[in-house]
């Protein structure tokens, strides 16, 4: 049974560089050959002042700039081994392009207890991590919903 | 995955109209060498994905994609179609997993039009189905088009 008191917790901020090298691979990996997101040229060619974040490179914003996540989970008793990733949102605030510095922080925004056909008890979580850029702008909220079995 | 490269065709509000299908983008079938670039480029490393004694152990047969690779590929729809800059939202909700060989085709819907903050906006669906037609993801999206002549 989901702790409901821990509703409205934010996690310690992070902060993140956005790597244009990052972009390329995650690219590379996607198999996403625009040139836009994999060399500067061809970006600034395109009309953008360096590589443009692509929709989904938020992601590495996660991974890479909050390698503590996993452990601010366990530390409000999430068992990380558990989860299984429900919906991914996205909100564009403004433009994100390689060079750019991210604070981020995240907050549980809902969390719940609900039975699953076997009968057996799961958590669905609600997080929401909000960026702000270096000139103090929002950029970014990404929201993900997490199915604790 | 194509060796054609092209930026992002500038496409104007007037230009799509509700009911418009986004070009189609199939991928390549999905491996196991994309699933151990796929973790080391977003930096999620649940040996799930690329570990295939874990799969096993776990019960699920062999290794699973990252749900974020498949919302990548509807992200790389997206591009395509409207550019990077110009996505306002872009949501998912995973709805099998995705395995390896398994061909992800991409498809996308407009379903609505309409001015807000000043900005003309397009809405639509998106989903991405596997070569049996299985939906392993599909969400919504929200992106704002110039105008014509509004430049």
């Amino acid at each position: 049974m989901f702790d409901q008191s821990k509703i409205g917790q934010s996690f310690p901020s992070f902060t993140y560089q956005v790597e244009r090298c990052k972009i390329h691979e995650l690219n590379l990996a996607i198999g996403d050959e625009n040139p836009i997101y994999h060399s500067k040229e061809a970006a600034q060619a395109a009309g953008y002042p360096d590589v443009p974040a692509s929709p989904t490179t938020p992601t590495t914003f996660q991974f890479w700039g909050n390698p503590d996540f996993v452990k601010h989970l366990m530390a409000i008793g999430v068992n990380v081994m558990r989860i299984i990733h429900g919906e991914e949102e996205y909100e564009y605030l403004a433009p994100i392009y390689a060079g750019d510095v991210l604070t981020g922080v995240t907050t549980l925004v809902d969390g719940k207890s609900r039975q699953s056909k076997d009968g057996s008890s799961m958590d669905i979580l609600t997080l929401e991590t909000r960026y702000t850029n270096q000139k103090g702008q929002e950029v970014l909220k990404a929201r993900q919903v997490l199915i604790v079995r | 995955m194509t060796t054609e490269a092209k930026l992002p065709t500038k496409r104007y509000f007037e230009d799509v109209q509700v009911g418009d299908e986004i070009p189609q983008l199939v991928k390549a079938p999905v491996t196991h060498l994309q699933l151990v670039r796929y973790a080391g480029a977003s930096g999620d490393f649940n040996p799930l994905h690329t570990d295939p004694k874990i799969g096993e152990m776990l019960g699920i047969g062999g290794i699973i994609a990252h749900g974020m690779l498949i919302m990548g590929f509807l992200g790389q729809l997206l591009s395509d179609y409207v550019g990077p800059t110009a996505l306002r939202k872009f949501g998912v909700r995973f709805k099998s997993m995705t395995r390896l060989d398994d061909v992800i085709t991409c498809s996308g819907t407009i379903t609505e039009k309409y001015e807000a903050d000043g900005e003309a906006c397009i809405a639509g669906k998106i989903q991405a189905v596997d070569q049996n037609g299985d939906v392993k993801a599909s969400g919504t999206f929200v992106a704002a088009l110039p105008k014509r002549g509004g430049e």
